[in-house]
């Protein structure tokens, strides 16, 4: 069976600003959503929210994930259910190779959904992971990178250390590839790229796309729908999902802009250009 | 057979020890002088509002310690050292030297090696058999008995110690390894190297502190270590410090340089309660040369102080300094960075960086790079930086996967490896490695083994030519993170 994700009315604040305010959405494995919207929107917020980050404050609402409440379980066990992000802005860790830190990823994404931590462990002894055979690891590598296109140097450099903004997307989608998840959030995968780097990252992601991955795009232009295909297409507006649609309504933004879907401000509580 | 002298630091207790030792009348008198100076110097208390090392250091019962306390002497060595004996034992070595609480009690040295001329012995043997040497040497130019208040505590009692004579022209490829363990509470233990490096020769030298005792009883280490860098001669010197908490320690070391003469100091510190550290380059040959790589890792409530020296006395020399460090539970670092430049020293460059990482919110670090500058072609600078782990890089690992604490050692591990690798030893960078990663995991049964980026490189067959790269411009949308 798919797996899914459910979102339910999904609150959220960031030091006390609310920025998401209610969201509804249903991503299944095989499917790719593109979820468009102005700055400020809440689309990161809520990929954000999705894996866990410890900045933001769920106040309302629900995330399922393959049939459990995820809201409690920590980032890395979210990881482990096989959701990914695509950082917009991947951190870069100096000292650290790409290709032993895959490594070390897939290690931890295959030992599944589990509680690893000291602090949700209540045996309070972390297990002893079974660790990858570095022949089968290489194995995966290549058939990953030949798919991606990339090259040695790539990954025995530090994470994302001096990485140009391309490079650094394209790190993101080789760790989405080795992690095989099951839903993946690329936010904003596309910004900050020339045209040709656009078409290799985009490349990148319709070789992975198939019936076991579900992917929600996070974009701001309708550009990269260009070359990757939605099957629906979402609209955000000050934290909430306003319009859905196909691939057509992609186009229709992108010729009429975002303004005439936004909100009325009875309706919506706030004025605009709040988050 | 000599015995241990009773407790407590006094006059006739030089006396005594230079007695049973029988030493010469020259050593007695350098000796009570050294006492003299001690007596009249006033205990360092550090500056005020430092983090208090220094005062901590004056309320040290100093008293209630056996100055002297050789090893016991039955030949063999206590499990605990033969165990690390066996870790620190690379096959390709020149010299080992092992001195157990006062007492040296093992020297090898190659046997090619002594036919050269290269002299390794205790230092003890060496007043006897090199008095000129030693007396030329010892606690005169390098790190004289006045430098501080402990060095002439420490020219008052030093006991064992190793003496290493490299003759003109000899270089040693394989490193010598010694080791200065102390396995008794209670007990004062000064050691001494004197390393004379003579023109054109190079010697790679590791020395490491370990202990072995229990209970809360403390003992102490204070330790001399004086190199001596001919012209063009090379020395590298690494030291493991990786003393019980029971243990005290301090620690001064210098190496001076004559012309285009270098050093390379590994300073690697993990252990003792609490350590006093000063290390020096001193640059007064034209166009000599020093390196100093520290890492240190803290954590239950030890306390350091940690001051790097490097004094350019003459022209173009050239110095960097390059301390890394790791700060965890209720631990605090200070650290002073001096660069002295003096007026002499034209077109001289040095460079001086710390960077501390805090991984608790009750560790406190103080970094404090100064320069002094008396020459005007020059070019010198430093960097200090101190933070927490960045919780954005935190989450991003664990968005793979990675759980919370694994994270942490992970960028620990990537924060430390850019100062491991300027480690020449293999070995010692893997000990170290290994250290950090079982300071890391606590009581935890982990993978103690596993360094995620040991500098392996990763080659994999038939991509490369399928590969497709872009130049992509770095970003100007880039987001600054702590930088490293």
């Amino acid at each position: 069976m798919a797996s899914e994700m459910i979102i339910k009315n999904l609150h959220a604040n960031i030091e006390g600003k609310p920025i998401l305010r209610g969201v509804d959405l249903v991503v299944k494995q095989g499917e790719v959503h593109a979820l468009m919207g102005p700055n400020g929107s809440g689309k990161s917020t809520l990929a954000n929210v999705i894996m866990g980050n410890p900045k933001y404050e769920v106040t309302e609402g629900e995330i399922w994930f393959k049939g459990e409440n995820i809201l409690e379980y920590s980032p890395d066990r979210r990881a482990r259910m096989r959701l990914f992000l695509a950082f917009q802005y991947p951190m870069s860790i100096p000292g650290v190779s790409v290709a032993n830190f895959l490594r070390r990823a897939l290690e931890a994404v295959r030992e599944g959904n589990k509680p690893l931590d000291e602090g949700e462990n209540p045996t309070g002894k972390m297990a002893r992971r079974k660790s990858i055979p570095p022949a089968e690891f290489r194995k995966l590598l290549q058939e990953k990178m030949r798919l991606l296109r990339v090259d040695n140097s790539f990954i025995n450099r530090s994470i994302n250390d001096g990485f140009s903004g391309g490079e650094k997307k394209r790190a993101e989608i080789l760790q989405m590839a080795l992690l095989e998840p099951e839903i993946a959030m690329m936010d904003e995968t596309d910004s900050g790229l020339d045209i040709d780097a656009l078409k290799i990252v985009a490349d990148s992601v319709n070789a992975l796309r198939g019936p076991d991955l579900g992917i929600l795009l996070i974009t701001h232009y309708q550009r990269i729908l260009n070359y990757i295909t939605p099957d629906f297409v979402h609209v955000m507006f000050d934290g909430r999902i306003v319009k859905s649609g196909d691939k057509e309504l992609a186009l229709e933004l992108e010729d009429k802009g975002y303004e005439w879907l936004r909100p009325s401000d009875e309706e919506n509580g706030v004025t605009a250009n709040a988050y | 057979m000599p015995t241990s002298l009773p407790s407590g630091l006094s006059r006739s207790a030089v006396e005594e020890l230079s007695r049973q030792k029988g030493e010469p009348e020259w050593m007695l008198q350098k000796r009570l002088q050294a006492w003299d100076i001690y007596e009249s110097m006033p205990t360092p208390l550090g500056r005020r509002g430092d983090l208090g090392t220094l005062r901590m250091f004056s309320n040290f019962k100093f008293q209630q310690l056996s100055p002297y306390v050789p090893s016991n002497g039955n030949g063999a060595l206590p499990a605990p050292i033969e165990q690390s004996l066996k870790e620190a034992l690379v096959d390709q070595r020149a010299g080992l030297v092992v001195q157990v609480n006062a007492s040296v009690v093992q020297i090898e040295l190659d046997e090619e090696l002594k036919r050269q001329g290269v002299i390794l012995t205790g230092l003890d043997s060496a007043v006897r058999d090199y008095p000129e040497l030693v007396q030329q040497y010892f606690m005169t130019t390098c790190v004289p008995v006045n430098s501080t208040k402990y060095t002439a505590l420490h020219a008052a009692f030093w006991s064992g110690g190793i003496f290493l004579y490299i003759p003109k022209g000899v270089e040693i490829e394989d490193p010598i390894l010694t080791q200065i363990w102390i396995d008794a509470p209670a007990t004062a233990t000064f050691a001494h190297t004197l390393i004379i490096a003579d023109e054109q020769s190079s010697v790679r030298y590791v020395e490491e502190h370990n202990s072995a005792f229990d209970g809360d009883q403390p003992s102490l280490l204070d330790n001399v270590v004086e190199v001596y860098v001919k012209n063009a001669a090379r020395v590298e010197f690494s030291n493991m410090q990786d003393l019980g908490l029971n243990v005290w320690n301090i620690t001064n070391k210098n190496a001076v340089h004559e012309k285009d003469g270098s050093t390379t100091w590994v300073l690697a510190d993990l252990g003792s309660r609490v350590m006093l550290s000063n290390i020096g380059l001193g640059l007064a040959g034209n166009g000599s040369a020093g390196e100093l790589v520290g890492v240190f890792f803290t954590d239950h409530d030890q306390r350091y102080s940690l001051n790097t020296l490097s004094d350019h006395a003459s022209t173009a020399t050239n110095a960097e300094t390059l301390v890394k460090g790791v700060l965890s539970d209720e631990s605090r670092v200070e650290f002073i960075g001096m660069i002295r430049v003096r007026p002499k020293a034209q077109q001289t460059a040095s460079f001086l960086s710390d960077h501390t990482l805090l991984l608790s919110d009750k560790c406190r670090a103080e970094s404090i790079p100064s320069l002094e500058i008396g020459a005007n072609e020059v070019s010198a600078s430093h960097g200090a930086t101190t933070g927490k782990i960045d919780e954005e890089q935190l989450f991003y690992l664990m968005v793979r996967g990675i759980a919370r604490e694994e994270a942490e050692r992970i960028i620990v591990q990537g924060f430390f490896e850019p100062v491991l690798q300027r480690i020449p030893l293999e070995n010692l960078r893997a000990r170290l490695r290994r250290s950090i990663v079982r300071r890391m995991s606590g009581s935890y049964e982990t993978e103690a083994d596993t360094w995620v980026d040991a500098q392996e490189r990763w080659e994999v067959e038939g991509v490369d030519e399928y590969a497709v790269s872009f130049e992509g411009k770095p970003a100007e949308e880039e987001i600054l993170l702590t930088e490293y």
